[in-house]
């Protein structure tokens, strides 16, 4: 079926094509919310939200982009509000450990490359990540990411220039590993 | 130093690496998110919207210009006259007033509401009422961050605090969660929830409140 007609349908209420419309963008929906969350348990949370808000909203979608493309701006946008509330949230429970006097020891250094890759991408900027994750990992061209991040295609593309220059910087000691 | 052709391996080489970073370990839960998203759907179309319908939403910025402009002429009867260039009502100044009559209104009920959880949780009580009290709050307090009310700095970190704070007690099981309940109001005292959240609501009656709200 035609994406506009599954949209017009959507809009006329027809619950069997909000599934189809569900089932064609999940899987994207749910990998970025993944990728960016790190934890299955907010991804399904964001990628509910994501839906939620886009069958509320589709009255507004214009047609001007791709509903893919539409769906991800809304997708980012609550990843990222969300892992902004989870991250005050973490701090919050962090001082009320400190408070009461239970602190965890330090973690172990996890010296192999895997989790040195993990930690370096871990502490981009956060602008960095999501450009890098969504153009390197999840294969979104500078266009799409500018669009659903509402910057501008140039701004996407120094920004995944930068978090590749800090990743190099950061992994430099596993240089044998590409040179080679 | 890193040669361009070293640079262009190493992105070559990080673009394959990268693929292991979290990564989903399963496929699409398609069925649980779906069924999660039809009951969430269900819940909030359950639930009174009646502020988000245009009529409504017309009739109330309608009645809030028109109340505004009583109250400006009126303090304006007890001004000195002759003031040039006197206050005017905008639709700006309606749109907001209608958004201070909502914040008003829900910091007055979340105040309630928190202060009756900390008194009951002190009496050894904690039950599913404050859950669903707490999760009807929550809906309102997101609506309000969505808001025009949410354009203020001030009112932006209040209602981000009191979102945390509700998402943690809605989030209580009854009965079963009295040490997650004790650390709830524990940081609520910690970052002074309270004390803020009633210096959010002017003194004197309800509708006198709405004025100066944000």
């Amino acid at each position: 079926m035609d994406e506009r007609d599954l949209i017009n349908r959507v809009r006329a209420g027809d619950g069997i094509a909000e599934r189809a419309l569900y089932d064609a963008h999940v899987d994207r929906v749910y990998r970025l919310a993944y990728r960016l969350a790190g934890d299955d348990a907010l991804a399904q949370d964001f990628t509910q939200e994501t839906f939620i808000r886009a069958f509320a909203k589709l009255d507004t979608f214009r047609g001007d982009s791709a509903l893919s493309t539409w769906l991800h701006a809304i997708t980012t946008t609550v990843v990222l509000n969300g892992l902004r509330k989870v991250k005050r949230f973490h701090q919050r429970e962090a001082d009320l450990e400190a408070a009461d006097g239970v602190t965890g020891g330090p973690r172990e250094a996890e010296p192999d490359l895997k989790a040195r890759l993990r930690q370096a991408i871990d502490a981009l900027p956060h602008g960095y990540r999501t450009v890098f994750v969504m153009h390197d990992i999840e294969g979104f061209t500078h266009e799409e990411i500018g669009v659903a991040l509402g910057v501008e295609t140039g701004t996407s593309k120094a920004q995944l220039s930068r978090a590749r220059a800090k990743l190099r910087e950061a992994l430099a000691d596993f240089a044998g590993e590409w040179v080679s | 130093m890193m040669h361009d052709n070293d640079e262009t391996k190493f992105d070559q080489w990080l673009q394959d690496a990268a693929k292991t970073y979290n990564a989903p370990p399963r496929p699409t839960p398609r069925d649980e998110m779906w069924a999660r998203i039809e009951a969430e759907r269900a819940r909030r179309a359950a639930r009174p919207v009646i502020a988000l319908r245009p009529w409504l939403r017309w009739g109330l910025a309608a009645a809030a210009v028109l109340v505004l402009g009583i109250g400006i002429g009126r303090w304006m009867a007890h001004q000195e006259p002759g003031v040039p260039g006197g206050p005017v009502a905008s639709a700006d100044s309606s749109r907001d007033v209608v958004y201070q009559v909502a914040a008003t209104q829900y910091l007055s009920r979340t105040e309630t509401f928190l202060t009756g959880f900390r008194a009951d949780l002190r009496a050894g009580r904690v039950d599913t009422r404050f859950t669903g009290q707490a999760r009807d709050l929550l809906s309102t307090t997101r609506l309000l961050l969505d808001s025009p009310a949410a354009d203020d700095p001030r009112m932006r970190a209040l209602l981000e605090e009191l979102e945390l704070v509700l998402a943690q007690i809605s989030q209580l099981e009854a009965g079963r969660d009295k040490r997650n309940a004790d650390l709830i109001t524990q940081d609520m005292d910690q970052h002074s929830v309270l004390p803020k959240l009633r210096s959010a609501i002017p003194a004197g009656p309800v509708p006198l409140r709405t004025q100066g709200a944000i």
